[in-house]
Order: C-alpha cells, then sequence, then structure tokens
C-alpha cells in the first residue's frame, strides 16, 4: 500500500483508503466545501483502478475511467493505493 | 375543473387533436460538467438562448423558450454538477431550483464515455421524483472506443426514457424531444423507479416517513417525499434549518441501528449506496473492450503537459491568441473609430442643426456622446476577437490544460492554476478577466484573482504608452513598453504574495479538476458563446460610458461659457489635485485632469491630452462630405478593413500607412514632460485604480463594494508609490527630471 502521489507514471494502482478527512476542508464553494466529498464525487472513490498519467510538481493527473482527473499533490499523498 | 370538461378534453385527445391548454412545458436540464450539456443546449435552443445570472449569485443561467411539434418548451440549464450536495454554489442553485421550482421534466445528460461517475448524479436525481427523460450524450464517442451500451436495460431499471444523442453532430435530438413531449404528456405516471437504498437504508427511512407524517404533514406537500426523506437522514445542514423541526429525537432512533450496522457518518452511508447503485448499473448495461486504445488526447496530453515542453508550448499559444487577435481586429477598430469622428459626428449635426438645436447639444452629442462612447466602441472589435479564441481554447480543452501547466508558478501567489485564466484574459481587457473570476470555486480565490487581475496591462493603457514612447523613447520603443507588460506582472506576483500574508491568509487551497478530452468546438457554437461573452461588455460598459462621458463633457464645458480649459470645473479639479504628483514628476493640472478622466477608461487620458494641449483651432472651413459620400465611405472602409485584417494575418505587405498629424500635441508633451517623468506617468497610468467599468463588473461578481473598493485604494497606492520610485530614484541617479 503507498500513498497515490508516489505512483510513477503510467503506472495502475487501486485505491484502498482515503484519508482525507471530512472535517479538514477547504473553505470553498458556499464556505463549507468538503474535501473528502469532493473527491470521491469526481470518482476516486475506494475500490476504483487509477491510472497515473503525469507525475511531477504540485499537481498530479490521474485516469479514472475514462476521465483525467488532474490533482494537488496535498491530497493525492492522503489516499492510498494498492500496486 | 368540472367532470364533463375533463372528459371533453379527453375525448379530444383520444380523437388525436392537440389539447385545449397547451401549456408551456418547463424542462430543467442537469448534467456533469464536460458531460456536452452546453453543446446540446445550444444545438436545440441556438439564438433563442437567453444568458442571465440565477438570482443573487453570479452562476450564469439559460434558459431558451420554443416551440417543438407544436408545443411550447421552456429550457432552464442549471449548472453543471458531479452530484447535488450542499457543499458549492452550483449545486445549491441546481438543487434549490428543481425543489422548489418543481420543473415538469428534467433532462438528464449523461457522458457515455464516463457511465459510472455520471450515473451517480443520477441516482441523485432521481430522488427528486420529477419524470426524466435521459440524453445518452457524447454516444457516437462511445460506440467508437468499442461500447456497447444497453439503452432498454437503462430504461428498465431506472424507469426513466433514454434516447442516445450526439450534440457535436446533432443527432438524436429530435428523438429526445418527443419523449420529452411523451414524457411530460403522461405526467406523474412516468416518474422514475424508486430505487432501493437496501433494507437497513430503507427501515430507517419508512421510520423517518411515519414520523413526519404523524408530527410535520405539511413538510410532505412541500419537498419530494423521499428526497425529504433522505436529506433529513443524512442531516443536511441545509435542509434542516429550512424545514426547521422542533424535535429531532425520532431521527436518533430512527438512525439508531443504521449507525450501528454501518458507522456514524450517515452522508458517507449514503454516497456510498448512491455510488454503488451507478457503479452496479454500469457493470449490468456497459461491455467495454477487452483492449482500452490509447487515445489521442493522452497523446496529446503527453506532449503539452510535458514538464519541459508545457510552459513553451503555453507561451506559444499565448503569443497566437494575441497575434491574431490583435491582427484581426485592429484594422475593424480602427474602422468604428473613422466612422465615429467622421460621418456618425457629420450626421448627427446634421439632424440637430436643422431641428434648432443650440452648439452646446450639438457638442455635447459629439464630443460628449459620440467621442466618448466611441472611444469605448474602437474596442468591441478587439474583445470580440479575443473572446472567440478564447472561447476556442476553452471548448477544444487546451484552457484548463493551461491551468494544469501554469499551476505551479501560482502556488508561490498563493492561488493554483485556474486563477490563472482571468489574468490571461486582462491583457485583453480587465473586464472579461473579472467576469472570468466566476469559474473559481473558492471564493477567496475569486477575489484575489479579480484583485490582481487589473495589474495585467489592458488594451487599453497601449494608446498611452504608444503616445509617449513615440515621443521620448522613439528608438527603444518596445523595450520600454515590454517593460510596462512586465512590471504589471511583477508587481501581480508581489502583490500577491503581500496578500497572502495579509487578507488572505491560510493554505494554498487544495486543486482537484477534471480535464475534458481535447474536441473541435463546432463554429456556431463558438458564435454563440462569444456573443454571450462579449455581450457584456457591450451593454453594461455602454451604458456606464455613456452616463459618464456625458459628465466628462458638462465637467470640461461648466461654468457656463467658460473660456479656458484650465477654468472648466475639471480644470480646477486637475489643478487641486496636481500637488498630489510633484512628487512623483507630473504635478500639471494638465496631467492630473487627464488623469481624472482616465478612470473612465484608461485610453481616455490620451484624448483628454489632446483636447487640452490642443491649441484652440479656428473654425475649419473643410469640404463637408454630403450624405451619400459618407455612406459610400462607411462601406468600403469597412471593406477595407476586411482586406487589411485578411493581409495582416496572412503576413501580405501592406501599404505604408500615413502618419497621424498630432505634430501640436507632441511639441506640448515634449514641453511639459521629459523622459523620466512620461516613464514615471506611463507607470503611474499602467497601476493607477481600474477604470470605472472594471470597478462596476467586480461590484457585480462580489455583490459589495467592499472589494471593488480595496483594489482602487491599493492600486492607486501602488501607482504612487512606484512612480515615486521610478522618478526619485531615476533623479538619484542622474537621470534628469
Amino acid at each position: 500500500m503507498i500513498p497515490l502521489g508516489l505512483l510513477s507514471a503510467g503506472e495502475n494502482g487501486e485505491i484502498v483508503e482515503i484519508m482525507l478527512g471530512k472535517g479538514e476542508g477547504v473553505p470553498g464553494g458556499a464556505g463549507m466545501d468538503k474535501t473528502s466529498v469532493r473527491v470521491e464525487e469526481m470518482g476516486l472513490r475506494i475500490g476504483k483502478n487509477v491510472e497515473m498519467l503525469t507525475n511531477g510538481g504540485n499537481t498530479i493527473l490521474l485516469r479514472v475511467d475514462e476521465a483525467r482527473i488532474a490533482l494537488a499533490r496535498r491530497m493525492a499523498m492522503k489516499i492510498m493505493v494498492r500496486r | 375543473m368540472s367532470n364533463t370538461q375533463l372528459k371533453y378534453k379527453d375525448d379530444e385527445q383520444a380523437a388525436g387533436g392537440t389539447p385545449a391548454v397547451a401549456r408551456t412545458i418547463t424542462v430543467a436540464v442537469a448534467g456533469n460538467p464536460n458531460s456536452g450539456k452546453s453543446t446540446l443546449i445550444n444545438a436545440i435552443a441556438g439564438t433563442r438562448l437567453h444568458v442571465g445570472n440565477w438570482a443573487g449569485v453570479t452562476v450564469e443561467k439559460k434558459e431558451a423558450l420554443f416551440e417543438f411539434g407544436g408545443r411550447k418548451i421552456r429550457l432552464v440549464d442549471l449548472p453543471g454538477t458531479y452530484s447535488l450536495s450542499p457543499y458549492s454554489q452550483e449545486e445549491i442553485v441546481a438543487r434549490d431550483y428543481l425543489v422548489h421550482e418543481r420543473p415538469d421534466l428534467i433532462v438528464n445528460v449523461v457522458d457515455a464515455t464516463n457511465l459510472e461517475r455520471n450515473l451517480y448524479l443520477t441516482v441523485q436525481i432521481m430522488e427528486l421524483g420529477i419524470p426524466v427523460v435521459m440524453a445518452l450524450n457524447i454516444y457516437d464517442e462511445a460506440q467508437e472506443k468499442g461500447y456497447r451500451i444497453d439503452v432498454k436495460g437503462i430504461e428498465e431499471m431506472l424507469g426513466v426514457a433514454v434516447v442516445p444523442t450526439s450534440a457535436t453532430k446533432k443527432t438524436g435530438l429530435d428523438e429526445l424531444l418527443k419523449r420529452v413531449l411523451d414524457v411530460a404528456d403522461a405526467g406523474a405516471g412516468r416518474a422514475p423507479r424508486k430505487l432501493s437504498y437496501g433494507e437497513d437504508v430503507e427501515t430507517a427511512a419508512d421510520y423517518v416517513a411515519e414520523a413526519l407524517e404523524r408530527n410535520y404533514p405539511s413538510l410532505l406537500e412541500r419537498y419530494p417525499k423521499r428526497w425529504l426523506l433522505l436529506k433529513i437522514m443524512e442531516q443536511d445542514g441545509q435542509v434542516l434549518e429550512k424545514v426547521n423541526l422542533p424535535d429531532q429525537g425520532f431521527l436518533e432512533e430512527a438512525l439508531h441501528h443504521l449507525k450501528r450496522a454501518h458507522g456514524e457518518d450517515i452522508e458517507s452511508i449514503m454516497a456510498d449506496v448512491r455510488y454503488s447503485l451507478a457503479s452496479g448499473l454500469t457493470r449490468e448495461i456497459l461491455e467495454k473492450p477487452e483492449l482500452r486504445q490509447t487515445e489521442l488526447t493522452e497523446k496529446i496530453d503527453r506532449i503539452v503537459l510535458n514538464r519541459f515542453l508545457g510552459i513553451p508550448i503555453f507561451m506559444a499559444a499565448m503569443w497566437l491568441l494575441f497575434k491574431l487577435t490583435f491582427d484581426l481586429s485592429a484594422p475593424f477598430g480602427e474602422w468604428i473609430g473613422a466612422m465615429t469622428d467622421g460621418p456618425f459626428k457629420r450626421w448627427a449635426s446634421a439632424i440637430l442643426t436643422p431641428l434648432g438645436a443650440p452648439d452646446w447639444t450639438v457638442s455635447l452629442v459629439n464630443d460628449g456622446v459620440i467621442a466618448g462612447v466611441g472611444s469605448v466602441l474602437v474596442f468591441v472589435p478587439v474583445i470580440f476577437a479575443m473572446m472567440f479564441f478564447i472561447t476556442f481554447l476553452e471548448g477544444s480543452g487546451y484552457m484548463a490544460r493551461a491551468a494544469f501547466v501554469m499551476d505551479r508558478t501560482m502556488h508561490s501567489i498563493g492561488l493554483h492554476g485556474k486563477s490563472f485564466i482571468p489574468m490571461l484574459l486582462g491583457f485583453g481587457c480587465n473586464v472579461p478577466g473579472i467576469y472570468a473570476t466566476r469559474t473559481l470555486e473558492n471564493p477567496k480565490d475569486k477575489v484575489l484573482t479579480a484583485l490582481l487581475v487589473p495589474l495585467m496591462s489592458c488594451g487599453a493603457r497601449l494608446p498611452v504608452y504608444v503616445l509617449f514612447v513615440g515621443i521620448f523613447f522613439p528608438n527603444n520603443s518596445s523595450t520600454v513598453i515590454w517593460s510596462l507588460y512586465i512590471m504589471g506582472i511583477l508587481l501581480a506576483v508581489l502583490m500577491g504574495l503581500v496578500f497572502k500574508r495579509t487578507l488572505f491568509r491560510g493554505e494554498a487551497p487544495m486543486f482537484i479538476m477534471e480535464l475534458p478530452p481535447y474536441r473541435m468546438p463546432s463554429f456556431s457554437s463558438l458564435c454563440v458563446h462569444t456573443w454571450e461573452k462579449g455581450k457584456h461588455f457591450l451593454f453594461k460598459a455602454g451604458t456606464y460610458i455613456f452616463a459618464v462621458s456625458v459628465l466628462v463633457w458638462f465637467l470640461l464645458n461648466l461654468p457656463w461659457g467658460v473660456e479656458h480649459k484650465r477654468d472648466s470645473y475639471l480644470g480646477q479639479a486637475g489643478a487641486a489635485v496636481a500637488p498630489i504628483f510633484e512628487p512623483v514628476g507630473f504635478g500639471t493640472w494638465e496631467a492630473a485632469s487627464s488623469l481624472i478622466t482616465g478612470v473612465i477608461a484608461k485610453e481616455i487620458v490620451v484624448g483628454t491630452m489632446g483636447e487640452i494641449y490642443a491649441p484652440k483651432h479656428g473654425e475649419e472651413k473643410k469640404e463637408i462630405p454630403t450624405l451619400q459620400e459618407d455612406l459610400k465611405e462607411v462601406v468600403t472602409s469597412f471593406g477595407e478593413a476586411s482586406v487589411k485584417a485578411v493581409k495582416t494575418l496572412l503576413y501580405l505587405p501592406q501599404p505604408e500607412e500615413k502618419e497621424e498629424d498630432r505634430g501640436g500635441l507632441k511639441l506640448a508633451i515634449q514641453g511639459a514632460f521629459t523622459p523620466l517623468t512620461s516613464y514615471a506617468f506611463m507607470v503611474f497610468v499602467l497601476l493607477y485604480m481600474p477604470c470605472v467599468v472594471a470597478i462596476a463588473a467586480m461590484r457585480q461578481e462580489f455583490g459589495t463594494w467592499k472589494w471593488a473598493g480595496v483594489g482602487l485604494l491599493y492600486q492607486t497606492a501602488l501607482a504612487w508609490g512606484a512612480a515615486l520610485i521610478v522618478y526619485q530614484g531615476g533623479r538619484l541617479l542622474g537621470l534628469g527630471g
């Protein structure tokens, strides 16, 4: 099990845990965004297979099904995957 | 309605006639971002689209009223959302509309290439109990990928009508509208199936339902029942506040078992249940080919998002954007300028003078209204051209990549990549840049970005630079102008850092966004969106400029019969303010007055200087062209402008332009400024308060004068400080003053 942010480009992994706390919100949207909810709505859920497309810098790029999701590295380090 | 009437109506319908009362059918269109929802709406409604804002928020609202099959249909486009949770402005807008306005029907636009995630929203929409017609969009691409989708299967499992569509190829649209009519006529009979959320959730829901029926029956009439039950169970803050249940004891009891079996967080439990439904359904109805092809989008991304190539490619794309924008639009801008200066003024005089209008009225119309509004109209071609290319970048999918590529740089000033887009637009005109901040989710980012946008040197400041650089730095004109653009960017970085440490403390925001696949936008949708973006400028800015132009004219011509401009109200105001500019090198009433008028739009600085410095010329006895000659000129010069635009684009040689005769103004400015003070003046023009249109845009976007005020104050202070450093620093270095 390693953080999603450590996968290198081209590698696949299955999400096993999302450690973004519910309370740990970004003051977003109407002032009550919840990071984990947002991440899951974009399709990053436990059991999902993801592919790392680009890894370098503050932002990583993933493929989830047919969608490409750009994600802050800080968030990617709190999502655990199994290679 | 009595029974006999009802009977009569039924008979008529049975006989194949249209119903006696053909009321308008209200259809809400909901779907994920990037599901092709806008394209679909454009393809259906085209020019009948009306764009406004949702009440009280800056989320865009699109509506269209049209007829299909002899029936009136009102389409209401809801903001694109991934869910109906209450965590963003878009989601709240969408769900408030669905719950409170109760449309007759919801068209759910679903991306056929991303079924699972899209169906997650579908499941939530179905909770509302409103009939749903699903547009299975991007169906052509799904087929190309080798996906096999069991359309009938979706219809059976969800109890909704499903129509495969391709908005870009305009297929399936008629069928979609036909099904909309069918379902609307069937009424409540076509409500979607109630999906089972599993025994534990359903038992709890039944318990809540009983409690509500016993104690608060009126609530169940006001809200969609199933939706209300689920939201109360999730303890959705927004809903609980609205329904205001005095006694929530029953909720604890209802949720007791659910919590023991699945954990404390009901909201997560429900999200999981919904997502399992979506993913289970996807497994049932979707067959993907064994081998996944590497798509074109991924191949392009490998180059465009490459660590080393990303930024150079982005820079090249921007250079091309500016080049195309200015080359294509400049001749048309000049054409408008020539028209407002020549024929329009002559026509206005020709109409007003015979009517017995006094001279001052003619002057008000010509020198005030036509000159003022005309100076803004000159920028219309540039703005529309820029909006066109920016719409292209957005529609093609590249804009999201630009945000991705610039994310690292933007982090240093406490913003993320998405904020880069508004700043970029700011180089063309700050106003669309400020409007573009609405694409940012986080209110803090929005405000900070909007505060920094005016530091990007917009097109309106260019005429000022060109005038002064031509006089004082003819040999290195481009370097001097370039230095001003760079100064704006560097100061934006500096101010970003300052704001980050003062007004906007806190972590850099979390960044998550979807990069849509590359697509070729259709020309008609490009035009529709260009118009939507540009017309804000045309209408809103137009009215502001009109009013202020009239005001300035009066200030320059009052008190009544004023002989010298210096004694006009504007001149007096300039003289009063002038001492403030003494330390920065241009403490004259002329400079001060032109800066005052420049707040309307910065290019007016040049116009005012022209009026102030130019000697009062006597009545010129030029030959006045006739109306026919004027009309001919309007048409032929437009043709010339078009030819010129095409030629510039193709790099064909152009005949030399005649130098405009501004000898008098040049001499006057040469006497009033030195190279050093002129540079200080340009720095001041670059930085001082945003023009009134930009301020109005900030007021409109944030619904308060507060941030517009902050912007006004900090920029003016920054401008004065920077000009001071330039001037006094330059003098210390012995550059003269």
